[in-house]
């Protein structure tokens, strides 16, 4: 079973149990409490150590390997730990989160803001969706939130999802922070791509596990109704998907896959699976 | 090893100018504002409110089309012995 199943799912996946979307999410601010600083939330706290690590890469490569061991234990994760936990999940998944989840957003995407300087100002630039009572305070930070959110009702948010998905985007389900009930709390559906998608980036070219997990499935081609057309191959975001020339079929390294859909929803065949990841007896245990 | 110098007094309005950001192959480079406010958001053609870094330095091949297309002339690449990898 997946250990943050196991950990925080109360019996179902840890992201349709409601507890992780309880409302109660900021601590209360007392009377005599200095404001906060920019920069002191969970999100911006995991973000500086994992520059650390990035920067320990090329200084100390000793020392960059015992950051990454340590990054990748698993009380280093929200919420027992500083690390902003991420899992993958497909469409379907995403939309199920849709019906939980209350308020959804479309909002901008900071990964794409920070690293290719893309702008996304208003609803129909945004390509990312914020989950939760985070999104009533974008009126406070407007730098982070930039032209404030787009809220939307479940439909709505699942057929935004379908459109980033049809576009190319792979999905994470994130989190910031803890709940009140002890889980992670349920922040965000992010529409991800490499490279710059920050926590995709950590995890294959830093080996940075918890910032995206792979999800609960594993693609498979079935070989015959497949026609060789190739789509699946632009779709992968994590070079699991390359195009076999001499069975002229996609070939799928299971170990490298993370279980998006990204290939099945764009293959005009049928031809793709999704198969549960812990039917695998060598992938149960890789997340 | 590569390094990648920036001459901040030249970049002054990196995330409006985003030029190296986007021609990078190896999507190097990272902006950010340089103080996030409560209730104000920071306007990006104000020099000195962004700033631009070689974030994923070690993924940096040199290929110096940073340089190149940088219309203030701040980007410098320095290569130093060993390799990046």
């Amino acid at each position: 079973m997946c250990w943050v199943c196991d950990e925080y799912g109360d019996g179902t996946r840890w992201f349709l149990n409601p507890q992780n979307y309880a409302r109660f999410m900021y601590t209360v601010k007392r009377p005599g409490d200095a404001p906060k600083e920019y920069g002191s939330d969970p999100e911006a706290q995991s973000g500086r150590i994992l520059g650390e690590i990035m920067t320990a890469k090329m200084q100390d490569p000793e020392k960059f390997a015992e950051l990454v061991k340590k990054a990748n234990q698993r009380d280093m994760a929200f919420p027992k730990g500083p690390i902003q936990l991420a899992q993958t999940v497909t469409l379907d998944e995403a939309k199920e989160v849709c019906d939980i989840s209350y308020p959804i957003a479309a909002m901008f995407c900071l990964c794409r803001h920070h690293v290719r300087a893309q702008e996304e100002t208003n609803e129909h630039e945004y390509s990312c969706t914020g989950l939760g009572v985070g999104m009533f305070k974008s009126e406070r930070w407007p730098e982070r939130y930039k032209g404030g959110v787009h809220f939307m009702d479940a439909d709505e948010a699942k057929e935004w999802l379908a459109k980033w998905d049809k576009a190319g985007f792979m999905h994470l389900l994130m989190t910031f922070g803890a709940s009140p009930s002890g889980g992670p709390y349920m922040g965000g559906i992010c529409n991800c791509s490499y490279p710059d998608c920050l926590a995709v980036r950590g995890r294959l070219d830093y080996g940075l596990e918890l910032n995206a997990l792979k999800g609960h499935y594993v693609a498979k081609v079935d070989y015959d109704l497949c026609n060789g057309c190739g789509i699946c191959v632009q779709r992968c975001q994590f070079g699991a998907l390359k195009f076999e020339v001499v069975k002229d079929r996609p070939n799928i390294d299971q170990f490298r896959c993370f279980g998006c859909g990204l290939c099945q929803s764009g293959c005009p065949q049928n031809a793709i699976t999704m198969v549960e990841r812990e039917s695998f007896p060598a992938l149960k245990e890789v997340w | 090893m590569i390094k990648i110098e920036i001459d901040a007094s030249k970049c002054t309005t990196p995330f409006a100018c985003k030029k190296c950001l986007q021609v990078c192959p190896q999507a190097v480079f990272m902006v950010a504002a340089a103080k996030v406010e409560k209730f104000k958001e920071t306007d990006p053609k104000m020099p000195g409110n962004y700033f631009l870094w070689a974030h994923y330095i070690d993924k940096c091949t040199g290929c110096g089309d940073c340089v190149n297309v940088c219309p203030e002339g701040a980007i410098k690449l320095v290569l130093e012995e060993g390799s990046n990898g």
